[in-house]
């Protein structure tokens, strides 16, 4: 079964795997600016703009992944009307929104859980709201909100999946196409499904080797 | 740009329908996966050696793929050796499966915090070790687990639009077949996007009655 299985096949699903880990990395990476701030404006000193933080982190976590980007694939030509049905933006500002109200919350449970004296001193010492973020609360924060992190990229990673129903070929779109060619769905699917766990898989013993350090 | 909410009115039963058949894919699944997990659980943090390897890794493996590639494997996969399920007990297969997996840490994690000195306590009492679970550590395990567990429920109930790839007609599917159907693709996705907003706090809101009517004590 898996002898016929060969470099055919594989390739189709190693270049989608590769495609996988720019859709984490890209939308890690902006979900992660995205988080900060609205993590930050959670718990902002004016209630404004906590409500309107609270609004998007509980909306998006109230929906699946799958429904962001169908009503962002549909959605942005009609909005925007010199913009076409463009796969790869779509899934990142999808994935992106979608690990942005998560990482939200990490980071606001994050600077929740340092003291409040700490801010308070860099105030008694004159630092503005800026300068008591970025060299008192953050660093300290920062420590406490990388498990939960590495924790939600895994969670990334596999949601990631989903971007197949707008027709961008990562890995498991890829999967899709292969095994309708070769109609060996079994194999292909195998193969697709121990590729992600070598996708995720090191970075679930990253984090428990980083917490384990944290110790 | 203008709206025309009221057009899809008409096909809110059509909507709810399929919302339901969401949410019973999701609760069959969340409870046969918490059977599952139960056993899981106990063979993790048993005394044998090998039970451990094997809930471990069955762990592992199902947490680290997506459900989407688990419920292709279970639709397009089994098919081909003959095993041949519909979209919905597919659905229900994969999910169990999966959240089983979830369930069983949860469990595990639960049950770990419950002091050892509760344990002590049972056994001083002269209870066997089954009494202890059952009239001990059970009842502040499982609220110690709760929350995670309404977390984990309220995933499943989100990633059961995954389903609607492999055909099956619950809520995402419904709201695809309504956008071809109406093409007022802004109103369609809204109401789809508030319905499983609503049902999301409603589970949060279940969990917490649960937590103050039958962790009372």
């Amino acid at each position: 079964m898996f002898a016929e299985f060969g470099v055919a096949n594989l390739r189709p699903l190693l270049e989608g795997a590769v495609l996988t880990l720019y859709l984490v990395a890209m939308s890690g990476f902006f979900g992660t600016i995205i988080g900060l701030v609205f993590g930050m404006a959670r718990v902002a000193p004016f209630a404004p703009v906590r409500w309107v933080a609270a609004t998007y982190v509980n909306f998006i976590r109230g929906q699946p992944v799958l429904i962001i980007l169908l009503f962002l694939y549909y959605a942005i030509p009609l909005m925007v009307p010199s913009a076409t049905f463009a796969r790869g933006p779509t899934a990142i500002i999808g994935l992106s929104v979608y690990a942005g109200a998560y990482i939200a919350e990490i980071v606001r449970g994050a600077i929740e859980s340092v003291p409040r004296g700490q801010g308070e001193a860099a105030s008694a010492l004159g630092m503005g709201y800026l300068l008591r973020y970025r060299y008192v609360v953050l660093p300290q924060a920062m420590k406490v909100a990388v498990p939960p992190s590495i924790g939600f990229l895994i969670s990334l990673v596999k949601a990631s999946s989903l971007v197949s129903v707008i027709n961008y070929v990562e890995l498991t779109k890829a999967g899709a196409i292969v095994s309708n060619l070769n109609q060996e769905p079994l194999v292909t699917f195998l193969v697709v499904a121990a590729l992600y766990f070598a996708l995720s898989y090191p970075i679930a013993l990253f984090g428990r080797w980083y917490e384990r350090r944290l110790v | 740009m203008t709206f025309y909410f009221g057009d899809i009115l008409p096909y809110l039963p059509i909507l709810l329908k399929a919302l339901w058949v969401s949410i019973y894919v999701s609760v069959a699944a969340f409870v046969a996966g918490s059977i599952i997990g139960a056993p899981l659980a106990l063979a993790k943090a048993g005394p044998s050696r090998l039970l451990r390897t094997v809930s471990s890794t069955y762990i592992e493996v199902m947490r680290n793929t997506p459900l989407l590639v688990q419920l292709y494997l279970i639709y397009f996969g089994l098919g081909q050796v003959g095993l041949n399920f519909n979209p919905l007990w597919s659905a229900l297969i994969g999910m169990t499966l999966n959240n089983s997996a979830y369930t069983a840490e949860i469990f595990r994690g639960g049950f770990a915090a419950v002091p050892a000195g509760l344990r002590e306590a049972g056994s001083a009492l002269g209870m066997s070790s089954v009494q202890t679970f059952r009239y001990v550590v059970l009842k502040p395990g499982l609220r110690a687990a709760l929350p995670a567990l309404t977390n984990q429920f309220i995933i499943l109930f989100l990633y059961s639009s995954a389903a609607s790839i492999i055909s099956l007609n619950e809520l995402t599917s419904a709201l695809e077949d309504l956008n071809s159907e109406t093409l007022r693709t802004l109103e369609v996705f809204t109401y789809g996007a508030c319905l499983y907003y609503a049902t999301s706090v409603l589970i949060a809101a279940g969990s917490r009655v649960t937590e103050k009517v039958a962790f009372r004590w």
